[in-house]
């Protein structure tokens, strides 16, 4: 079981995430779900998808109970990807959609994402009316006339398809042999109907959707790249191996050679592929991701924009500007998104943008990857107490005046080819350090700032 | 300042509540999950009537049945019967019905069943209920929680079995019946018909067998409610009419004529048909006519009284291990051979059994019956005042013998008295039963009379 179980749960603006059990119960679920069903403005019947974790069925038994309590339809959409359930609840005209699955966590974790009428991601001043909802616990429940009903909706991933297929020529790369690992996820039953309706050329390992133990942790992370997919680039001479977490948002990758490439690197890659073709220019990402991203957008005439870590903090930055002015937005975690899927982070469809831009420049893998300057990232974290915070903050501040400093989120100080990044977990009572250098990793700069945030440990 | 209303009661007959506003989605899923906690790791059977509030009710149950840790096997829509009967035979921990039974479609409720099908004791239950407050739940985590599946096959397929084990098949089926049925489109609604049509050999002809359609009359089946009925016999031509309740537990029976009998009487014919085939006691409650007793005695056999509730009726009947049993008023046929449960379908079998046994009508069998009368009725609850109508009574009736097991019964030389407060709702309830339909009515006043003085 994970540390801290019992204080797993976090209720926040993203939903409610949080070890199943000791965190997560039953009672926060329905709840969480009538605070939804009463936050509903639009007419029309609310969609339920789930990732494959044993803990899904019951969520989706307290998810349903809790929006027909409060007159709502609900289809049931199985175990489909949160990208799927998204494109479901605009092809159905849904007033919105709750995901369950916790995506990048392990097995015992769950996690309730709440989706709104187009199939986004709520905003933040919506998120915090559900929220108030919810604390305040007073639904809106329909009386017996009123009740909802439940039906199952089957046919999710044809459509999803169709809508990828319009932008992305995927009979294209069908010459390519490519390594998936599934990490038992809802990737899985996608690129599985992509093979017999494309012809494609998926390899996929971990491919069994499971409930319980999945092969490995479903991180998208260079190290669980290396793990079990790496090692098979080169003995199936694969081209390309792409990594999905549970609901299939983010994607990690390993390059034709075997290396398992940097997390980082997957949203530089597809600005690489996206900006000449795209009429926005803007790059929307958090503070915590690579500096590379500056040096390809500036290839292409882009502008990079960076916010705080967290989706919610993507969301708003999204909101204000015009969806024409924006190329795409991303995370250095592998989570992307494009303006052609109204900005819902898509692995499957980050996937599909690099294969193409394999395929359209003839290059390996390996060789775009070789084409960008080589920039070394040192990630670690500390716990911390919170009142300790400020303090530190303003000691590492003082500390690195000569950089350029934004304080947005922590703190991040820039100098010409380096920076860092010092911020409190959103997730978990801990301080995270990101230092990239242009070339060696920033080893030094590193170990100071593990320095000073362990002095500033003192009770 | 009017009194505010609480639709909702968590006692030891469960969980009961108007839905919506009172028996949120927040209870049944907590209560449900103390449910589980309570009977422990393992199989629990889910079942419900065809109340709008019925899915969403059992998905918020299996959710908390889910997070203790239990595998939920969903039987879909069925009769409570049919329900305890595959809880108790499928090696399940225990079962839920997801109904209010007799009462409006805006109720709902959940009825609790142990590993054996039974409802739980009293005991059981109160300790179920200090589970629930202390709110110390088991929080089963991903890998400790169980699948969800469902059965629609098993449960109606044995229910009908074990009733034909009882009954002379082959004579029925030859006597070819024509009976009209009105299950109140509730959760006998395609289970009748089949039993009756493919099971029994009977014409059937049958009003409210729609599941998806609301409860087209009163829930409860007396004869007040069941005009509709009375106007398909008479249509069709039938033999017999039988009546459900929205679970399908209790029975009402029309004759040929499209009367409907009191319910008193169908339990009477039925204790008679029992105890042709099986020997024991007799165990009815204190509300259920004398007729028993004198049908009882015919046999040889002794007739045990309770408090009212059915839960009250099966406890005893296991004590004295009863041939058979019931609920006079409430139209509930209780036959341990089957199960210990309330069974509207071994009722339908037995009566259909024995009209076919002796040849006559329904009318001729009912007026074979020990001839009494009933009056029934009952008045707005205020606390206390039940107590000073008890002390009225006892005054006025100096020298009768009294029982005070549940409200209070006095025994006279012309009949007897019965009140007492309702288990379910805010109202007293008052019973009288006389040789004669004027003594009844007579002592009926008289108590009334009482209870506008005290």
């Amino acid at each position: 079981m994970t540390r801290n179980a019992t204080k797993s749960l976090r209720i926040s603006h993203v939903g409610l995430r949080g070890v199943v059990g000791p965190g997560l119960t039953a009672g926060r679920v329905i709840d969480f779900a009538s605070a939804f069903g009463t936050f509903l403005d639009a007419p029309g019947p609310v969609l339920i998808g789930r990732d494959p974790r044993a803990s899904g069925v019951m969520i989706r038994e307290g998810v349903a109970a809790g929006l027909m309590a409060c007159g709502r339809d609900v289809i049931d959409l199985g175990i489909v990807s949160t990208p799927v359930i998204q494109h479901t609840i605009r092809r159905l005209g849904a007033a919105g959609g709750v995901s369950i699955g916790a995506s990048h966590n392990n097995a015992d974790w769950n996690a309730l994402k709440f989706l709104g009428a187009a199939g986004v991601y709520l905003s933040t001043a919506e998120a915090g009316e559900l929220l108030d909802i919810y604390h305040l616990r007073k639904f809106d429940f329909a009386d017996w006339r009123g009740i909802g009903g439940m039906r199952t909706e089957i046919d999710t991933i044809d459509p999803y398809l169709d809508e990828l297929a319009a932008v992305f020529d995927i009979a294209a790369i069908r010459s390519f042999c490519i390594v998936v690992d599934c990490c038992n996820g809802t990737s899985s039953h996608i690129l599985q109907r992509m093979n017999r309706r494309f012809g494609t050329n998926f390899i996929l390992i971990n491919a069994k959707t499971e409930g319980v133990e999945f092969a490995h942790g479903p991180a998208t992370t260079r190290a669980t790249v290396g793990l079990q997919l790496a090692p098979l680039m080169v003995p199936l001479g694969a081209d390309a191996g792409f990594l999905f977490d549970v609901d299939s948002d983010r994607v990690a990758l390993a390059a034709d050679d075997g290396t398992a490439v940097s997390e980082e690197l997957v949203l530089p890659l597809i600005a690489d592929y996206l900006l000449p073709r795209q009429e926005g220019k803007l790059v929307i990402t958090n503070l915590s991701t690579t500096a590379l991203l500056e040096e390809v957008a500036a290839r292409h005439g882009g502008r990079v924009l960076r916010v705080p870590v967290g989706r919610q903090a993507a969301m708003d930055a999204l909101a204000s500007y015009r969806p024409e002015q924006i190329a795409l937005a991303g995370e250095g975690t592998g989570a992307v998104m494009m303006p052609q899927f109204r900005f819902i982070y898509d692995g499957i469809a980050s996937m599909l943008a690099i294969l193409s831009m394999m395929k359209e420049r003839g290059s390996t893998l390996s060789e775009i990857l070789k084409s960008y300057p080589r920039f070394s990232i040192l990630k670690g974290e500390l716990p911390l107490l919170s009142r300790q915070i400020p303090a530190l903050l303003a000691a590492i501040r003082e500390r690195y005046r000569d950089g350029e400093v934004n304080a947005t989120d922590g703190l991040r100080v820039d100098w010409p080819g380096r920076w860092f990044h010092v911020r409190v977990s959103q997730t978990e009572p801990i301080v995270r350090i990101i230092c990239e250098q242009r070339g060696d990793p920033p080893r030094e700069l590193y170990n100071e700032l593990v320095e000073q945030c362990l002095a500033a440990n003192t009770y | 300042m009017p009194r505010r209303e609480h639709l909702l009661k968590i006692g030891v007959s469960g969980v009961r509540g108007v839905v919506g506003e009172f028996l949120t989605p927040a209870l049944a899923c907590a209560f449900a999950q103390a449910f589980g906690t309570y009977v422990g790791v393992g199989r629990v059977v889910v079942g419900r009537d065809t109340r709008s509030s019925g899915p969403m009710l059992q998905h918020a149950v299996a959710c908390g049945l889910l997070a203790s840790g239990c595998e939920v096997v969903d039987v879909g829509i069925l009769p409570t019967p049919t329900i305890q009967m595959f809880a108790g035979s499928s090696r399940a921990q225990g079962g839920m019905a997801i109904t209010a039974s007799h009462n409006p479609p805006e109720y709902n409720a959940l009825k609790l069943f142990n590993s054996r099908g039974l409802f739980l004791n009293q005991y059981e239950r109160e300790e179920l209920i200090d589970l629930y407050h202390q709110s110390e739940f088991r929080n089963a985590t991903n890998s400790e929680i169980r699948r969800a599946t469902s059965d629609f096959e098993t449960p109606t397929r044995q229910h009908i079995a074990r009733v034909l084990k009882h009954v002379d098949v082959e004579r029925i089926r030859g006597r070819r019946f024509r009976v009209a049925i009105d299950c109140v489109n509730g959760a006998g609604s395609v289970m009748t018909p089949a039993f009756l049509r493919d099971e029994l050999n009977c014409e059937v002809h049958a009003i409210s067998i729609d599941p998806k359609q609301p409860f087209p009359r009163e829930a409860e089946p007396r004869p007040e409610t069941l005009g509709d009925l009375s106007a398909l016999m008479g249509a069709s031509g039938s033999s017999v009419g039988f009546a459900q309740d929205p679970d399908g537990d209790r029975l009402a029976v029309a004759d040929e004529t499209g009367r409907v009998l009191d319910n008193d009487d169908v339990l009477a014919l039925a204790v008679d048909a029992a105890l042709r085939r099986v020997k024991g006691d007799v165990v009815v409650n204190l509300t259920t006519s004398s007729a028993i007793d004198e049908i009882a005695a015919r046999h040889g056999r002794a007739v045990h009284r309770t408090p009212v509730g059915e839960a009250n009726v099966v406890e005893t009947m296991q004590a004295v291990n009863a041939a058979i049993g019931g609920e006079g008023a409430n139209g509930g046929i209780i036959f341990p051979a089957v199960h210990l449960c309330r069974d509207s379908y071994t009722g339908m079998a037995f009566l259909l059994d024995r009209m076919a046994e002796t040849g006559e009508s329904m009318s001729a069998l009912a007026a074979g019956l020990p001839r009494y009368s009933r009056k029934l009725g009952k008045v707005a609850y205020e606390h206390g005042r039940l107590a000073s109508l008890m002390q009225a009574l006892e005054t006025h009736f100096p020298d009768a013998r009294m029982d005070r097991l549940d409200g209070l019964k006095i025994m006279l030389p012309q009949g007897w008295i019965h009140v007492r407060s309702s288990n379910t709702e805010p109202i007293l309830r008052l019973a009288t039963e006389a040789r004669s339909e004027t003594e009844a009515e007579e002592l009926f006043a008289g108590v009334l009379k009482l209870f506008e003085e005290c």
